[in-house]
């Protein structure tokens, strides 16, 4: 009861730091929806992009989930990252960790944080599909949506965890976020579709996390039946994301780590 | 003062050993603490203890050990040798129960700018079980027109004040301040002063690190001097001063006096340091004032600047560190 009370005072807390912080808002909603709006506008005559191989779905519904994986994880991998090297870096964690408040509150705070900011963005972009691009978005598809999006938070969390040793500041935790992020979408099927790129890259690309989490929601917009639900997803970002914790596990520090 | 210098050096000075076995009004005790960067003893077998209710000061330079000292007591690092028990808990292996009764004001710590005052102290005071009020605590550190203030706005005062603001809202029965004044106009200075009594009274027990001497003396009702790593003086500040105990009697050299005439007109032996001719006394100090004034009264030469001066803790300082010339 306690533990729930401080992780979701973190929360909020982390809420208001992000809704008072215009950065924050332009990176983790305005810059995909602007891609969103713009891609899509521009491969609407597409009308069918191969999202992988042999597999064709319209260009509103492989932008509407492509972007919105996209999103997912420039928020919270980014967003993880700044938080924690910035509150690190300030003393804030170092001030935490001679608290009586449990390590772990802080950890929930930002999963709660995120998931919070996560769900509005599916929200915003399923909106802007569905209105703008007549998108026909079945609710089983807006579930399968939201399932996919709390993995992806949890394994872009424990990701962003597990680096955070070796980020040193917080400006460059707001240059690796973005870089990584926007590298990671040219080769995962999110602004091009696949088959544009070399076939060894997507191969490797299908064994980090971004394209198998793109993949999902875009085929769970595109089917007609069921969710197109995939079982390499859960395990590739399962496997990330428990990885990354178990890294984090061993190396995360409270206190600064310039001296 | 050489010869005291090497007497404060040689730890003559330093009161009898902490280890009275009396635990039950001691809240810190810390016994031949050694802790080690490489090569280097940042604290080299230091022993003290901090009873209840009193204000325990750690002196020191940069870099005297103070800092790595009042971090093991915090928990944030671990000693190679000797025993540190806070609250009779080894820091380091404390639970949050422990960090429910501590208050901690570390030396550089900041905030994020976007929250107020008041939005920050309330996260705070979440984590404890009994916090205070936060508009109590504003206002014990003087804060209450700003608590709708962001934090990023304050100046660095009114942000140490917060700092201190946080060490104290879960009415911590020990509260560490590691150089709390730092960068503060000494007005600010005075009011935090106040806002430290003011704490002392309620019966907080408060471990404090500075190098402003004036502050120390003020605050602390027992003091430890700290240089590279150990502890070289200890004792209450009245007490660190006495055992100094030189006073020191100087003037200007009049004209046509020789210094060395001065040692049959007043019995003692004065040196010429620029214009001032002066000595250093231990006992006496009396007799040698009335010679001096007889002298002055019979044969009309005037004694421009004469000053009495008792030594300062600035002097027990400068001795104990072997920072003097």
């Amino acid at each position: 009861m306690r533990f729930m009370r401080l992780s979701v005072a973190q929360a909020v807390y982390n809420l208001r730091a992000y809704l008072r912080s215009a950065r924050t808002v332009v990176l983790g909603v305005v810059m995909p929806v602007g891609l969103l709006v713009i891609l899509s506008w521009v491969f609407a005559h597409q009308g069918e992009i191969a999202a992988a191989a042999g597999y064709q779905i319209s260009a509103i519904a492989f932008y509407a989930g492509g972007l919105t994986a996209y999103g997912l994880m420039l928020g919270t991998f980014t967003g993880v990252m700044v938080a924690v090297v910035s509150a690190r870096e300030a003393g804030w964690l170092k001030r935490f960790r001679g608290s009586p408040m449990p390590p772990g509150a802080y950890l929930a705070g930002q999963i709660i944080f995120n998931v919070v900011i996560s769900l509005g963005l599916v929200i915003v972009m399923m909106l802007i599909a569905t209105l703008v691009y007549s998108l026909h978005v079945r609710t089983v598809a807006l579930v399968a949506v939201f399932c996919y999006s709390l993995l992806g938070v949890f394994c872009f969390t424990a990701i962003a965890l597990a680096i955070t040793k070796v980020i040193t500041t917080p400006e460059m935790a707001s240059s690796v976020g973005p870089t990584a992020t926007i590298t990671l979408s040219f080769t995962s099927g999110v602004f091009l579709p696949p088959d544009l790129m070399p076939h060894w890259l997507t191969n490797v690309a299908n064994y980090l996390p971004l394209e198998p989490l793109a993949q999902s929601m875009q085929s769970a917009l595109a089917s007609t039946v069921g969710t197109g639900f995939q079982l390499r997803t859960f395990v590739v970002l399962g496997i990330w994301g428990v990885v990354g914790f178990a890294v984090a596990q061993w190396t995360f520090t409270w206190q600064p780590l310039r001296r | 003062m050489d010869a005291l210098s090497s007497r404060v050096a040689a730890g003559t000075f330093t009161s009898a050993p902490p280890s009275t076995g009396d635990t039950m009004t001691n809240v810190i005790e810390v016994n031949n603490l050694t802790k080690r960067f490489g090569k280097l003893a940042a604290v080299d077998d230091v022993s003290f203890s901090v009873r209840q209710g009193e204000i325990f000061g750690l002196l020191g330079e940069n870099g005297a050990g103070k800092t790595t000292t009042i971090e093991i007591l915090e928990g944030f690092q671990r000693a190679d040798h000797g025993t540190a028990l806070v609250l009779g808990v080894n820091p380091c292996l404390a639970h949050r129960g422990w960090h429910d009764r501590i208050g901690l004001v570390l030396q550089e710590s900041d905030f994020d700018p976007v929250h107020t005052v008041n939005e920050t102290l309330k996260l705070f005071a979440s984590f404890f079980s009994n916090p205070r009020d936060v508009s109590e605590t504003l206002k014990m550190v003087g804060l209450t027109d700003k608590a709708g203030e962001r934090v990023g706005r304050l100046s660095g005062g009114q942000k140490r004040r917060v700092d201190v603001a946080l060490g104290i809202i879960g009415h911590p029965e020990v509260l560490f301040l590691d150089e709390p004044t730092t960068g503060f106009d000494p007005v600010a200075r005075r009011e935090f002063w106040t806002v430290i009594e003011g704490l002392r009274e309620v019966g907080t027990s408060i471990v404090l690190t500075t190098h402003y001497m004036e502050e120390a003396e003020r605050l602390c009702d027992r003091l430890a001097i700290m240089a590279k790593g150990q502890i070289v003086a200890e004792g209450t500040s009245a007490a660190l001063i006495s055992a100094m105990g030189a006073t020191t009697i100087r003037f200007e050299l009049p004209a046509d006096v020789e210094v060395s005439t001065l040692r049959s007109i007043a019995g003692a032996d004065f040196i010429l340091r620029d214009n001032l001719v002066e000595v250093l006394l231990g006992t006496g100090v009396a007799e040698v004032l009335l010679r001096l004034l007889q002298w002055s009264e019979t044969t009309g030469v005037v004694l421009t600047r004469l000053e009495v001066v008792r030594p300062t803790l600035n002097d027990v300082f400068l001795g104990a560190t072997g920072c003097d010339e």
